[in-house]
């Protein structure tokens, strides 16, 4: 290395001073004269609070340097298998078996930290929800397409005569039935342009207008221990055209949210089938699988309702 | 923080056997700031694998659905092009599928892959928190800093790394451009750009994982849609980083690579004032 030579070039009166080459035997510095004149050197030299300080070198016994390297370096081959020993065990069943494991690996511990770590995620995401924060909204100008995104196939028009909104949980202990014309003249209609964002990552600019949830709970209000919503439709169907029902929890300070529309038109127009004619769930501060389309039902309960993507592996809140 | 004084008393160094002499070391890493490191490799590997394993259920990068294929999806094509002309790879089963398979935890597992995802973003965050404690605790951090001659020190640097392997090639002098700080420029510029893209990656994480309620944070990076780019971007940085990284440590040597498991490093130059100003 030729770094003695660079030394010589910067600090030319200390290299003379210190005199020796790189390799010369060091001996323990315990002179506490030699101490007192670092102190008085460095003070003639004060460093800015930013600037790089050098590194306290010490002297060591080789037998310790090395007593610690071979410490350390199995320390970290254990840390190492552990590490790999841990990932191997959270990796996906799918990822395994492409790598040629064909035993199954999924464990109740393994459900249970990734669970976990969605609970944490669900947690930050309820403690962040605001109910006076409202979304960014945008200008007509800005409205982007919003594809048909129903997981199966696109219900049969048909049920769209037939309609009904059933509301359970109420305080009188009644359920109602309202049609989509008791809805429209009873309540406002409020508009809004808001972005709706799915889970797998894409979103899209549209224009809703419908009623709020908030006077919906107001003029049909839930028993007083109902903390959740189920949302239901009875019309979603699998991708091979059996009805599926869809159903979803929604904590009923998210419905009270202004923004929270039951939407009853798209882009000016009323809903077509493909949006969930004629009455659909409009959350913008929640993904887009809790926009539940074509609600039939919507009942009120205390504890938290199933909700059918949570069971299928995603996280229950979904507060975006 | 008294960094000039001389440990000199410390009960370790005063053990040496006559016979051998003892060797001057400096502590280069800090404890956290080692552990830190290392924990990086597993919770970056989780997040880029269950990142692309996201990715895939809607890219970024698009194009109009492919009228025979039906295909629209960038990566997907990178695939069947690499099946197409890679020797061997003719006959994959499902060539657009080949990048997530191969980068990723697999195609059609959104739901899983969030959750590891999830996970390894949170301890990710608490990575970071004890990387910069270590910083702070070692005073690692002043060493990480940029200076008014990092341009110039990094292009000779750059220069250096270039010609090497031609001089080493034709066995012709190819000195190492002297520095006398802890890092040279191109290092630094390396290891102070790596925490502010982890710091990037973060906040597009949040950005694109809570776009209502931070908003605001998302319109930083340019909305919802560019916060993903961001993201996507960020995670190139870490390969890119990493790629480099790997290769000078080795031929760098034992010491370095010793030095972020162990801490000590016996290249302690002179011209520290703690040598020199004995």
């Amino acid at each position: 290395m030729s770094d003695d030579k660079k030394s010589d070039s910067l600090q030319p009166e200390e290299i003379r001073s210190t005199g020796s080459p790189l390799s010369a035997k060091r001996g323990p510095r315990t002179d506490g004269a030699a101490s007192s004149v670092v102190k008085s050197l460095s003070l003639k030299k004060p460093q800015g609070f930013f600037e790089e300080r050098s590194l306290p070198a010490i002297d060591m016994a080789p037998g310790r340097l090395r007593y610690l390297t071979r410490r350390d370096v199995l320390l970290f081959g254990a840390g190492a298998v552990a590490a790999l020993a841990g990932g191997g065990f959270l990796l996906p069943q799918d990822t395994l078996s492409r790598l040629g494991v064909r035993r199954n690996m999924d464990s109740p511990g393994k459900d249970w930290v990734l669970n976990e770590a969605l609970r944490i995620d669900d947690d930050v995401a309820e403690a962040l929800y605001s109910g006076s924060r409202r979304v960014p909204t945008y200008t007509k100008s800005q409205i982007t397409p919003l594809k048909n995104n129903y997981n199966g196939a696109t219900p049969d028009p048909g049920y769209i005569s037939g309609w009904n909104l059933t509301l359970d949980g109420l305080a009188y202990g009644l359920s109602i039935s309202l049609n989509i014309r008791n809805l429209l003249t009873r309540f406002s209609v409020h508009e809004q342009i808001t972005r709706l964002v799915c889970v797998e990552g894409w979103s899209a600019i549209a224009w809703w207008s419908g009623l709020r949830f908030d006077d919906l709970l107001r003029a049909y209000p839930p028993m007083s221990q109902a903390k959740w919503a189920r949302v239901e439709s009875s019309v979603n169907l699998d991708a091979s055209g059996n009805p599926d029902p869809y159903f979803m929890s929604l904590d009923l300070a998210t419905a009270r949210h202004p923004q929270t529309l039951l939407a009853t038109h798209f882009n000016g127009q009323p809903l077509t089938v493909d949006h969930g004619a004629p009455l659909r769930l409009l959350v913008p501060v929640k993904l887009g699988l809790k926009n539940v389309k074509a609600i039939t039902r919507i009942t009120y309960v205390a504890e938290e309702p199933r909700d059918y993507w949570a069971e299928r592996g995603y996280s229950r809140y979904d507060g975006i | 923080m008294s960094h000039l004084t001389l440990p000199a008393n410390e009960p370790n160094s005063t053990s040496a056997l006559p016979e051998e002499p003892s060797v001057l070391v400096a502590k280069k890493h800090h404890l956290l700031v080692r552990w830190s490191h290392w924990l990086n490799v597993p919770i970056l590997l989780g997040l880029i694998l269950s990142g692309i394993s996201i990715y895939w259920a809607s890219p970024i990068y698009q194009h109009k659905p492919d009228p025979i294929t039906g295909n629209f999806d960038v990566a997907a094509d990178i695939g069947v092009w690499i099946c197409a002309h890679v020797p061997g790879l003719h006959h994959y089963s499902s060539p657009p599928d080949w990048i997530y398979n191969h980068m990723s935890f697999g195609p059609g597992m959104l739901a899983l892959a969030l959750r590891l995802h999830w996970l390894c973003a949170y301890l990710f965050m608490l990575n970071g928190m004890v990387y910069v404690a270590g910083l702070l605790m070692g005073g690692g951090w002043r060493s990480l800093l940029p200076r008014q001659t990092d341009l110039s020190d990094a292009l000779a640097m750059f220069w250096y790394y270039l010609g090497f392997p031609y001089a080493k090639l034709t066995r012709r002098k190819w000195p190492h451009p002297r520095f006398n700080t802890k890092y040279n420029a191109l290092q630094r510029a390396a290891y102070f750009s790596v925490p502010v893209a982890g710091s990037l990656s973060v906040a597009t994480g949040w950005a694109i994982h809570k776009p209502m309620q931070l908003h605001w944070l998302a319109a930083l990076f340019g909305g919802y849609n560019a916060a993903r780019v961001w993201h996507f971007w960020l995670m190139w940085l870490f390969i890119l980083f990493v790629v480099p990284h790997v290769i000078l440590v080795f031929a760098d040597g034992w010491d370095t690579l010793r030095s972020m498991i162990v801490g000590w490093s016996r290249r302690v130059k002179r011209t520290e004032p703690i040598a020199n100003e004995r």
